[in-house]
């Protein structure tokens, strides 16, 4: 037990070392948020696009409007599909030695990457809840004189939000674990600083279990947050 | 009021509607029957374009909706449209339901709609249902919430494309009053439906659609003691 504490000591207290945990706590928490709220933007734009273009037939996209829609739709999909079909880290590292290579901020690379890696992601999870809420919505919507806009902002994305909202908190999950890989760019996040401590005190045990520990306790509560949430949501369903 | 002229739709190689014409006046109850795959719910859809004609012109009230700059949002507010499966707003209650059109597109105020929608509810006989989510209604109480919902836009026409097929047999009467009493009170209404009683009790014409275009065309009374297409016939034979 004495072993345990002068470890814990040496690891945490002594040079103030648990500042490597907090600072990182608050540069993962940082590029989540930011990244979250990149992502769920670019997400949403995207989805609706590739939505507004599968939803209408051939014959509907004609003309000049046509073809700018037809045209996002293939920006919009190559997006997905690169993003998609490559490794976070490799994007990561794109980022931050050839794309980004004069920016000055590690915690801005890190952010904008991770946001439009997730917006892929969160693209995908709106369209498959757009699609999935009944067609019938969007033509009462447009029957009674709404415009398309109209229709989407009231009636069809809220019931497409409430669909995929566990798929949502799901993928903000992934995206605050997998900002521990922003150590390849030297951004001392929570992983990291609990490696530093490691390569320090030569002691693995209590640094990686405490910043496991503390991934843990983030996503429980994100967790209880999302359920709190979709219990709200779910008025409109009780019968 | 409503002129159809050479009206065509296909989707992809199947051609449905294959040239229809027809003329609508004010206050008429046009009752459209036929098979199913017949043409006539595709018919309904056309007049306020959920479906986009292939070619041909609809006019209404003089204005062709099919024109390539035609503006369908406003031409659609003067048109409501009851659908089969009822489409209420799942994520709004009752009272939002039939508020949200004529708020948002800024025709009446929230009071005013709020009143409306009130009065109207009480003519179907549901105004203790105000609060109510959609789920927590019977399919015959949706149907007329989602009648309210279209009257609440004060169209000049009333579109209904099945609105009885999808309920259990004892609510079809509920609804069927409702659409009486609005037939009544003098709206002009095209009604698609298999309700051959709605049909004789409250048609003013009933057209008999197959294989794309209209085939007969009576009164009633007519229609269906005399009728005059061999299909029609045989489909009549089946179905009383």
């Amino acid at each position: 037990m004495s072993n345990f504490r002068e470890k814990f000591i040496q690891d945490f207290i002594t040079d103030n070392r648990w500042h490597f945990i907090v600072d990182g706590l608050l540069v993962t928490l940082r590029v989540t948020a930011m990244a979250l709220v990149i992502g769920v933007v670019i997400g949403m734009v995207v989805g609706i696009i590739r939505c507004a273009h599968d939803q209408q037939t051939k014959n509907e996209r004609r003309g000049l409007r046509g073809f700018v829609i037809n045209l996002l739709n293939l920006v919009c999909k190559i997006y997905v599909t690169i993003i998609r079909g490559t490794p976070s880290l490799v994007q990561l590292l794109i980022m931050y030695f050839i794309i980004l290579v004069s920016a000055k901020s590690k915690v801005m690379v890190a952010t904008l990457t991770f946001g439009i890696n997730s917006g892929a992601y969160v693209a995908e999870i709106f369209r498959g809840g757009i699609m999935a809420v009944d067609k019938g919505q969007m033509e009462a919507g447009r029957s009674l004189g709404l415009n398309y806009v109209q229709t989407m902002y009231r009636i069809v994305l809220p019931q497409a939000f409430k669909a995929t909202l566990p798929a949502l908190i799901n993928e903000l999950i992934t995206l605050l674990k997998e900002t521990s890989i922003c150590g390849y760019i030297g951004l001392n996040e929570l992983t990291r600083g609990g490696d530093i401590i490691r390569g320090t005190t030569f002691d693995a045990f209590l640094p990686l279990f405490g910043v496991a520990i503390i991934y843990l306790a983030l996503v429980l509560i994100i967790s209880s947050l999302a359920s709190i949430m979709e219990r709200r949501l779910r008025a409109s369903d009780i019968r | 009021m409503i002129s159809v002229k050479d009206l065509h739709k296909s989707f992809g190689d199947n051609q449905v509607l294959r040239g229809i014409d027809y003329e609508i006046e004010k206050g008429e109850k046009i009752v459209i029957i036929g098979a199913s795959g017949s043409g006539k719910s595709t018919f309904l859809r056309c007049l306020n374009l959920l479906e986009i004609p292939t070619s041909g012109h609809i006019y209404i009230e003089g204005e062709e909706i099919t024109a390539p700059d035609a503006n369908v949002n406003r031409i659609r507010r003067k048109m409501g449209m009851v659908f089969q499966h009822f489409n209420l707003f799942n994520n709004l209650t009752i009272m939002d339901n039939i508020t949200l059109a004529p708020t948002m597109l800024g025709l009446k105020k929230k009071e005013e709609a709020k009143e409306d929608a009130l009065r109207l509810l009480t003519r179907v006989g549901l105004s203790d249902k105000a609060d109510a989510y959609p789920a927590q209604l019977s399919g015959g109480q949706k149907q007329r919430i989602a009648i309210v919902r279209s009257l609440a836009m004060d169209p000049e026409v009333m579109l209904f494309d099945e609105p009885t097929s999808a309920l259990d047999p004892e609510m079809v009467g509920e609804v069927l009053e409702v659409m009486k009493e609005l037939a009544g009170a003098g709206m002009t209404m095209i009604v698609v439906t298999h309700e051959m009683g709605f049909a004789r009790e409250v048609a003013s014409k009933v057209l008999f659609v197959d294989e794309g275009i209209i085939k007969e065309e009576a009164p009633p009374s007519e229609f269906f003691s005399n009728p005059k297409n061999p299909r029609l016939q045989e489909f009549l034979s089946k179905v009383l």
